[in-house]
């Protein structure tokens, strides 16, 4: 009688650890962005009064790269210059000189996880022979995206044996479930902005 | 011994006025009051978080607890011990806020949560008769705690999962809901602790804690 109940313990056990627990299905596409900006302490952004930006959204997917310029990329473009000047910078064309520069990519990482199935019981198709061994192989991709915007000092080169380059004295990443979602695009862009105070120049 | 069961429950129906003189049926003790029997007892838990843990994680009560135990009720003892396990869940949703970290400063609408599946080995004292229909208790327990501290911001997650040592000590009551019968409800008040420091969590996660339950004893 006892064993039964232990036993009848550990089934009921087992069923309270496997209720799974999804806290987040609740946020909305908003609440699930995530805005993550940092900057180059030393930097003095007085110093700068203009700048430009990239033409279209640079794609990185994994070791890929190219450009787009679809509606959500000319949004994001667009809304990023209108924060740019609403700090006091001008906007000026790349061949002007400008102090500051704005890169936009967007930047995809791809993972490939592979998993063996339990074949030895599901599969009883295989018969006898086979046994203990996998019989295939699954894969699955997961894969996150984020925006991923910088703020390049034309000003300041550094000069390497290798050629010039330029610091990025500020970066935002716009993560989360909802980045590609067009009517979010202007509260991203503001958000960035909305906490990086010291870009301020006006 | 059925059979003089059946007769007397037959008597004391048509015979009302026959069964009010209580026929002595029992010459001896009931086998509660004789043996060392079982209890197994299935409680709803409502959480309330202290502490260190309230003020700087999660504040807001949970729900979301249950637990089933199963214990020796001692012969000629006012002791029982036995084991329960269980599963507790505190959430919290912190609205958008800024985060200053070494990544930078973060913004992002923060879930909370910390779930819990405490193992525990308890003994109880009795302070009435072993087989009173109201059986006060005071408890002590001890085990581990399979722990899960997942933080989120927006859908993103930083999760720490851990087995620590945990504690309690409670104070109850059995109810039968009838003289020398099987079945009863539980009523219990417990405070427990468990040794854990990670991120938000400084000094332990503890809680006092309400439930109800049923139980169901056998020999």
């Amino acid at each position: 009688m006892f064993k039964k109940a232990s036993f009848l313990l550990l089934i009921v056990g087992l069923g309270l650890m496997s209720c799974s627990k999804d806290p987040i299905s609740d946020l909305s596409n908003e609440e699930s962005l995530v805005y993550i900006t940092n900057h180059d302490q030393s930097a003095n952004f007085t110093q700068y009064k203009t700048f430009s930006i990239v033409d279209s959204v640079l794609i990185v997917e994994n070791t890929r790269a190219g450009t787009s310029l679809d509606d959500i990329d000319r949004a994001m473009l667009q809304r990023l210059i209108t924060n740019m000047e609403a700090m006091g910078y001008k906007h000026v064309g790349r061949k002007e000189n400008p102090d500051v520069g704005i890169n936009v990519s967007w930047i995809t990482n791809t993972y490939l996880n592979v998993y063996q199935p339990l074949s030895s019981y599901y599969g009883g198709y295989w018969g006898g022979y086979g046994y203990g061994y996998p019989s295939y192989y699954s894969y699955y991709e997961t894969s996150e995206s984020s925006w991923v915007i910088s703020m390049l000092d034309f000003k300041n080169p550094q000069t390497t044996p290798s050629g010039k380059t330029f610091n990025a004295i500020w970066e935002a990443q716009i993560r989360g479930a909802a980045i590609g979602d067009q009517k979010l695009v202007d509260k991203m862009a503001d958000s960035i902005f909305g906490q990086s105070g010291y870009l301020k120049i006006k | 011994m059925k059979r003089i069961i059946i007769i007397a429950l037959f008597l004391g129906s048509v015979l009302p006025a026959l069964a009010q003189e209580k026929p002595k049926i029992y010459t001896i003790a009931s086998p509660f009051e004789r043996y060392t029997y079982y209890l197994a007892t299935a409680r709803y838990t409502v959480a309330v978080p202290m502490g260190s843990f309230k003020d700087n994680y999660i504040d807001k009560s949970s729900f979301q607890n249950a637990s089933i135990s199963i214990e020796w009720v001692l012969r000629n003892s006012p002791v029982s011990i036995g084991g329960e396990i269980g599963s507790t869940y505190f959430e919290k949703r912190v609205p958008r806020a800024l985060y200053e970290g070494s990544e930078g400063t973060i913004s992002a609408v923060q879930t909370r949560t910390v779930s819990q599946y405490p193992v525990e080995l308890f003994a109880n004292y009795h302070f009435l008769p072993r087989n009173a229909q109201v059986q006060p208790y005071v408890q002590v327990s001890a085990g581990a705690s399979i722990l899960d501290y997942t933080v989120y911001y927006g859908t993103l997650s930083s999760q720490d999962q851990k087995v620590r040592f945990k504690y309690g000590i409670g104070a109850g009551s059995k109810f039968l809901f009838k003289k020398d019968g099987n079945v009863g409800l539980d009523v219990r008040v417990k405070y427990d602790a468990t040794a854990y420091k990670y991120d938000y969590i400084d000094k332990g996660i503890s809680s006092v804690s309400g439930s109800i339950g049923l139980f169901y004893r056998w020999w």
